[in-house]
């Protein structure tokens, strides 16, 4: 198991290394560079020139991505260019509500989808499954940010029930915080709730029709302990893939609720820098999005042994 | 019922929050109570905190609250000491003797001195329009002593404390000694000013907020305040700038009162402020912005002055600033050159202007100008509303009258680069951008890097006119406002005829401010936060 | 219609024949008909939108539906039922153009990597990395370091949809290449692209016609966010998602800026995730339990 983990984290460093070789590039050979922002309205072609020289952006492209990836093998993500402050800083500052936003939104989602899969594999066939199944398709197809606005309209400036954006520490008291995560969590959870709840209700309906589940029927094992014991137990390998999968379009979702709901998250910070060209804070923040995608997904593997005790590593 | 709570819960979670949001150091320390803080949202994010190294006009918001300047304009735009207690100039009218005022104190305890001012000026020179053309001008600047230092010039200028006094940026705030003398195209990595506020590092979070506390130890002038000049007395505790970059949700906050301030409510959502009683809306610059469409002089069809003047009977100034800010009472159509309510307004040489929009005289113009119907590249700005809205009513406008234009969108960051490429259009350069600037700004021939007409010297579009040059010369040695405004109209008269520019409207950003808050001083390109008030 | 109704029992001809299949796939039918209807108002849109979609009268501005303007005006005063109606061009062009070359590019080093042993390791390294930077992220920066068009836009959403067929081809090639037929082929010293070109591609079509339609699906979700966020096509051109963006300031004072626009986002999407679901339920009964 141990020789498992560290073989998947080894090969984790290649995946980094495209990652982080791919991003350099992308930014560095596109057009447009921080130095003319600076320089400002008033500045002249040589104030520009100058600048990207105190910059270090004139010196060779190798030479860059070598300082860029030296300073990264020591965990150094590098200075924001525009403020003093390290990226590290910059995006542990930011940490709370990304992380909040995609947790609350994660634990809701499954929370009901799983309710709303398994009924629907109750009672499949019915009025009730047709309706789920049909839920799915369309929480699936409507935009995050068409979502967002229908609700904001209809909540926070019609009915006024809830605050139209922004983000309270969870420290400033936990009911507040909840009051500003509700919108942008259904929001951003309506495609993961479909996502799920049609993934919970096939695999359901799978074990279901598996030998040792009509044993157990015949048997007289009451239908509810049946279907929550034994049946969910072991649906929940696919359940917990799809939630890894689901990871990269957290990601995603969370750029764009962030957005939406003016939440100051890693997000914006990002998007923010990318309309700036603070390559060292787009640089981070993708190298660390896409860490987080590749250990999270080295943690649904994991999970497998816990949930199946079939698969051993 | 959820402001209520909200706001109640809000100021009762403050003691816990900064227990766990700050850093161990400053756990001991208490925040100053709501009453006493001000929260505000401006129309951007403080891109850094070095004002010179960098022109946004959020540097100098945030520049403002940290650092002071040597002189400060005033509500009439006259320059006032401020930095400075005793001046003279000698009668020869070339040399001026500067002595700062006492209690002058860096926020890391050590007395300003002549030492900190002279490489400030340098630097601040090194990146400000207005400063090179003083400087061009000046034999020497030196320290008599720790608190007297001299500036002395070539020849007779008139405009030497306008310039030390200006809010247009970069403004001249001196800095310390140390970070004076950091290269002018490196920021500086400290912030320690000698202003009313200091930078609270611990708290602010770049990108979200940035926290100034009153520096207690500022010894503000005693005369009234007005502008950026006079005793700078600051009346609360700390002042945040919180980073808020959706209209919506910025004025839903400030109505909500979790903000106190917001500085750019849009125009559509006006009606909905004013109708709040908690809110008064306050136009702070009342000389606000002017929208400028710069055409190039390099390439054709702009590098003939026919084509250039027929734009002149195509742009509608009323559509541009109906399309961006609907039926507002803020924005008006701007015929004079140096803006509209600025010393230099005139109306000399407007008729185009009289006449209205003729696009049956534009097309005969270009016909005249040998416009062979090639591209015209329209650089359109796509993350800026106004910037956005106005290129497209352009493109519109211009093809109606036959004119091909190639509109290319892209955002602020990547117009700003290819602006500067002097190639042909269909080489990566351009023939027309987009942009604005403060009427204070336009309203002053020398300072405004844009009114200068020195070709490839000049700024973007490098116009070349030797007469409008040979004028603002003229200008900048005419020493009375009655001379200055008789060479305004040469100028304009001038500038109408080749036209290095186009104007596409003037409005004003009135500020969205919780009822509560008193005492904000108009002036233009900074918002001072010392002589307010809250409650 | 109107043959129907002249037989009075349908023979299996055409029609019937329609019919059969109507009632066995509910949902290709449904959203392939919207997407029929979707494409036809694209393709003929100019004679459908009745005004210019660009065309701005600041006077007219935020009016809400009418006569004149059966969806309203927007801020600029613009037509959006026009406008609507040209935005179904952007959202089909971009959704097929990324599935259809993300299919196509990632067919081949599918196949190569599956196929060719010693290429699997660097290609699948490589797309592991590619599948982990997040494709809203990249499409962002990819087009604001740009500057904006449509090909960037396409070229964008593209890139990150790539590793996912790429190793969903790669799979179906692996098993597939381990059926003896292959084996004696390879054995029987057929040429490489022989054996790839018979034997192996035409496995990977049922699974690859499935993938292409949720791509779709995903480019059009992606292509409205992007320009939702501003970075998007050129905003001269009407896209459903910079209606909205544009319009999100004018929410309470005038919703039908964002309502029309978002509901035929919305539809359109849902038309290609139902042609999917159907299409997966008929092409690979087992691929359909799985999902």
């Amino acid at each position: 198991m141990i020789a498992y983990i560290v073989r998947r984290l080894i090969s984790m460093l290649p995946v980094m290394a495209v990652v982080a070789l791919f991003v350099f590039l992308l930014l560095h050979l596109a057009p447009g560079d921080p130095a003319a922002i600076i320089a400002g309205d008033n500045a002249t072609v040589e104030n520009i020139a100058a600048i990207r020289k105190a910059l270090g952006l004139d010196e060779p492209l190798w030479k860059q991505l070598l300082v860029w990836v030296w300073s990264l093998i020591q965990g150094d993500l590098g200075k924001s260019m525009f403020w003093n402050e390290p990226v590290t800083t910059l995006i542990r500052q930011r940490m709370e509500p990304t992380i909040a936003l995609a947790g609350t939104t994660l634990f809701f989602a499954v929370a009901i989808a799983i309710t709303l899969g398994v009924t629907a594999a109750a009672r499949v066939g019915t009025g009730i499954d047709r309706f789920v199944m049909g839920l799915a398709v369309v929480g699936f197809s409507v935009p995050v940010f068409v979502t967002g606005y229908l609700l904001i309209f209809l909540f926070a400036i019609q009915l006024k029930w809830l605050p139209v954006q922004g983000y309270t520490p969870i420290a400033e008291g936990v009911g507040p915080w909840i009051h500003n995560l509700v919108l942008p969590s259904i929001a951003l959870g309506l495609a993961y709730v479909a996502l799920i709840a049609r993934i919970t209700r096939t695999t359901m309906l799978d074990v279901l029709a598996e030998d040792y589940m009509r044993t157990a029927r015949a048997k007289g094992v009451a239908p509810r302990p049946m279907l929550l014991k034994h049946a969910l137990k072991n649906a929940a390998v696919p359940i917990v893939t799809v939630i890894g999968i689901g990871v990269a379009l957290l990601i995603g979702g969370v750029v764009i609720t962030e957005t939406v709901f003016n939440i100051p998250g890693i997000g914006r910070l990002v998007v923010d820098a990318i309309a700036r060209r603070d390559y060292p804070i787009i640089q981070g923040v993708i190298m660390l999005f896409s860490g987080v995608y590749v250990l999270v997904n080295l943690l649904v593997d994991l999970s497998y042994t816990v949930l199946d005790p079939r698969i051993r590593y | 019922m959820f402001k209520i709570t909200r706001r109640g819960a809000l100021q009762g979670g403050l003691a816990v929050a900064a227990s766990v949001g700050a850093p161990a150091i400053v756990r001991g320390q208490t925040r100053p109570s709501a009453a006493r803080t001000i929260r505000a949202v401006f129309h951007g994010d403080v891109p850094t905190y070095d004002p010179i190294w960098t022109t946004a006009n959020m540097a100098a918001y945030a520049g403002g609250m940290v650092y002071d300047t040597l002189f400060g304009i005033d509500e009439q735009q006259n320059p006032k000491p401020q930095m400075v207690g005793k001046w003279g100039l000698s009668d020869d009218k070339l040399k001026y003797t500067f002595e700062l005022r006492d209690g002058l104190k860096w926020t890391d305890g050590t007395p300003v001195t002549t030492a900190d001012v002279l490489p400030s000026l340098k630097r601040w020179a090194a990146r400000d329009g207005g400063g090179q053309h003083m400087m061009l001008r000046v034999k020497d600047i030196a320290a008599k002593d720790e608190k007297t230092f001299t500036i002395e010039l070539k020849e007779k200028y008139g405009l030497v404390l306008d310039i030390l006094a200006k809010t247009s940026t970069p403004v001249c705030f001196i800095m310390r000694k140390k970070e004076a003398e950091t290269d002018p195209m490196q920021k500086i990595e400290q912030v320690v000013g000698s202003g009313p506020f200091k930078l609270n590092l611990d708290e602010t979070k770049p990108g979200t907020q940035y926290v100034y506390d009153r520096n207690p130890d500022y010894v503000p002038r005693s005369d009234a305040p007005s502008g950026i000049a006079g005793g700078k007395v600051v009346k609360v505790d700390r002042v945040i700038f919180v980073n808020m970059p959706d209209a919506q949700t910025a004025v839903a906050a400030v109505q909500a009162g979790e903000i106190d301030f917001y500085e750019i409510p849009p125009t559509d959502l006006l009606p909905q402020l004013e109708g709040d009683k908690n809110i008064k809306i306050q136009v702070l610059n009342p000389l606000g912005q002017v929208g400028q469409i710069r055409l190039n002089f390099l390439h054709p069809p702009f590098d003939n002055e026919k084509a250039r003047q027929a734009m002149l009977y195509i742009v509608k100034q009323s559509d541009y600033m109906k399309a961006t800010f609907g039926d507002s009472k803020y924005a008006k159509v701007c015929p004079s050159y140096f803006g509209m309510g600025t010393p230099m307004e005139n109306d000399a040489n407007t008729d185009w202007f009289k006449g209205g929009q003729n696009f049956a005289k534009a097309k005969e113009m270009f016909k005249e100008a040998g416009y062979d119907g090639r591209p015209i590249v329209l650089l359109q700005a796509t993350n800026i509303p106004y910037m956005n809205n106005s290129a497209m009513i352009l493109a519109q406008e211009m093809r109606q009258v036959g004119l091909n234009v190639q509109v290319e969108p892209m955002d602020w960051s990547n117009v700003v680069q290819r602006r500067a490429n002097k190639a042909a259009p269909n080489q990566g350069g351009w023939n027309i951008f987009i942009t604005s600037s403060g009427g204070n700004a336009i309203g002053n021939p020398i300072l405004l890097a844009a009114h200068a007409a020195t070709g490839d010297k000049a700024w973007f579009g490098w116009p070349s006119d030797a007469k409008q040059e040979e004028l603002r010369d003229k200008w900048a040695v005419a020493d009375t406002l009655e001379a200055r405004k008789a060479v305004g109209r040469e100028l304009q008269a001038n500038a109408w005829k080749f036209v290095p520019q186009l104007y596409y409207g003037q409005w004003v950003q009135p500020a969205a401010v919780r009822s509560n808050i008193n005492g904000l001083l108009p002036v233009a390109e900074i918002i001072p936060w010392w002589n307010v008030t809250k409650g | 219609m109107a043959v129907i109704a002249e037989t009075p029992r349908p023979a299996p001809g055409l029609a019937g024949a329609f019919g059969k299949f109507a009632r066995r796939n509910p949902t290709i039918v449904l959203g392939g008909a919207l997407l029929l209807a979707t494409a036809l108002v694209a393709i003929f849109a100019p004679w459908i939108a009745g005004n210019d979609p660009r065309f701005m009268a600041p006077t007219n501005r935020l009016q809400p539906p009418s006569a004149q303007f059966w969806f309203g005006t927007d801020n600029l005063g613009r037509d959006i039922f026009a406008r609507t109606v040209y935005g179904a061009r952007i959202s089909l062009i971009v959704g097929l153009t990324v599935a259809v070359v993300s299919v196509a590019i990632g067919l081949a080093i599918g196949l190569a990597a599956g196929y060719y042993r010693k290429l699997d390791g660097v290609v699948m390294r490589v797309m592991d990395g590619m599948m982990a930077i997040p494709a809203i992220l990249l499409a962002i920066a990819l087009v604001s370091l740009n500057r904006a068009s449509v090909w960037i836009v396409i070229v964008a959403i593209t890139i990150p949809e790539v590793p996912r067929v790429v190793r969903l081809v790669r799979s179906v090639v692996l098993t597939t290449r381990e059926q003896p037929f292959i084996e004696a082929a390879i054995g029987g010293g057929s040429r490489d692209w022989k054996i790839i070109l018979r034997h192996l591609l035409p496995s990977t079509v049922a699974p690859l016609v499935v993938q292409a339609t949720y791509i779709t699906a995903s480019a059009i979700l992606i292509e409205a966010a992007l320009s939702f966020l501003g970075a998007g096509v050129p905003p001269e051109i009407p896209t459903w998602g910079n209606m909205i963006a544009t319009s999100r300031l004018f929410l309470a004072r005038a919703p039908w800026t964002i309502f029309f626009p978002g509901a035929c986002l919305a539809l359109v999407i849902l038309a290609v995730n139902l042609v999917g679901d159907g299409l997966r339920d008929r092409l690979d009964p087992r691929l359909a339990r799985r999902m």
